[in-house]
């Protein structure tokens, strides 16, 4: 019961946003998911375009394949935990 | 440790039956259609090719708590102990707190209290190392997925208590459109993963068919 009322007299978290900011900041976000998909998309073609110019095994291929996976998975873990820190932090573009 | 998170207890969901829907419905489903210009994005909600599909599901969960967090930000103003007294989405209905966890017995609350348990809780899970690993090569939990479907499930009644409470509001500040991409974004991630039941959406399930029949 005292542990309950504890957690509920905690301070508040919500803080006031300006309509402008968020209306900008879904603006660009919007913008931004149609980018980060497009270019996933480009990046996995290219690979395959350089992948077919090459006489790589199937073997290396598909490692190849693996480590860009790996590269982009890493890449959103990373961008979780800066959104999570400060959400207007600017995020760096994976080269 | 799933069973913290489960869907056992119902009693922080009570709908109410036979209560006439009021006009409100009608501004929102006239605005429904009005969002921000774009491609599709239903395409980039799909999982891709290769990715884990928890780190996707984490990815983007804090995306929309962001989201959510910012918008109701702006609204702070008009959801107050008296336009508020209890947190609702429509008159059919209301929302009691409960985490499962520090809070077991649902609290009734007004919508501003509730909000603000909601956040923090939320918050506290994304911080929580745990269950959402920030350093590369650190495994999610073996029940992350329950506990996002918790999370969202939660962020979700935020979005139903907006529409229902205050989309005159958000009209007014001319933020409709952002938020119509907001949640028809966040539907068509819940429904490409499955994780929120249909019956947790029922407050919103007229504006979602809208939001969402388009571009099927
Ligand atoms: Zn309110």
């Amino acid at each position: 019961e005292s542990e309950e009322k504890e957690i509920l007299r905690r301070d508040s978290s919500v803080r006031n946003y300006s309509p402008q900011a968020y209306k900008f900041y879904m603006e660009q976000h919007v913008e931004n998911l149609i980018k980060n998909y497009t270019q996933r998309q480009t990046r996995k073609l290219q690979l395959e375009k350089e992948l077919a110019k090459t006489s790589l095994s199937a073997d290396a291929q598909l490692q190849m394949r693996r480590m860009l996976q790996q590269k982009e998975s890493n890449y959103i873990r990373m961008k979780r935990s800066k959104m999570n820190k400060d959400m207007f932090e600017r995020i760096t573009v994976l080269g | 440790m799933s069973f913290l998170f489960g869907n056992r207890n119902n009693k922080t969901f009570k709908p109410k039956k036979n209560i006439p829907e009021g006009t409100h419905q009608y501004d929102l489903m006239q605005h429904a259609a009005v969002t921000l210009g774009s491609g599709n994005l239903r395409l980039a909600v799909m999982l891709p090719e290769g990715e884990d599909q928890n780190e996707w599901v984490a990815v983007n969960t804090v995306d929309f708590f962001n989201q959510i967090n910012m918008l109701y930000g702006t609204i702070t103003e008009f959801c107050t102990e008296e336009t508020c007294p209890v947190m609702s989405a429509g008159p059919k209905y209301e929302y009691h707190w409960a985490d499962g966890q520090a809070v077991k017995k649902p609290i009734k609350c007004s919508a501003p209290k509730y909000i603000d348990y909601l956040m923090s809780w939320v918050q506290d899970q994304l911080d929580d190392e745990q269950l959402f690993p920030s350093k590369i090569g650190v495994p999610f939990p073996r029940n992350f997925l329950s506990i996002a479907k918790t999370i969202l499930k939660r962020l979700f009644r935020v979005y139903a208590h907006i529409y229902h409470q205050h989309f005159k509001e958000v009209m007014q500040l001319s933020e409709e459109a952002h938020l119509n991409t907001s949640f028809k974004h966040f539907i068509y991630f819940v429904q490409e993963f499955d994780l929120i039941e249909r019956r947790e959406l029922a407050p919103l399930q007229e504006l979602i068919d809208k939001l969402t029949s388009k571009d099927r």
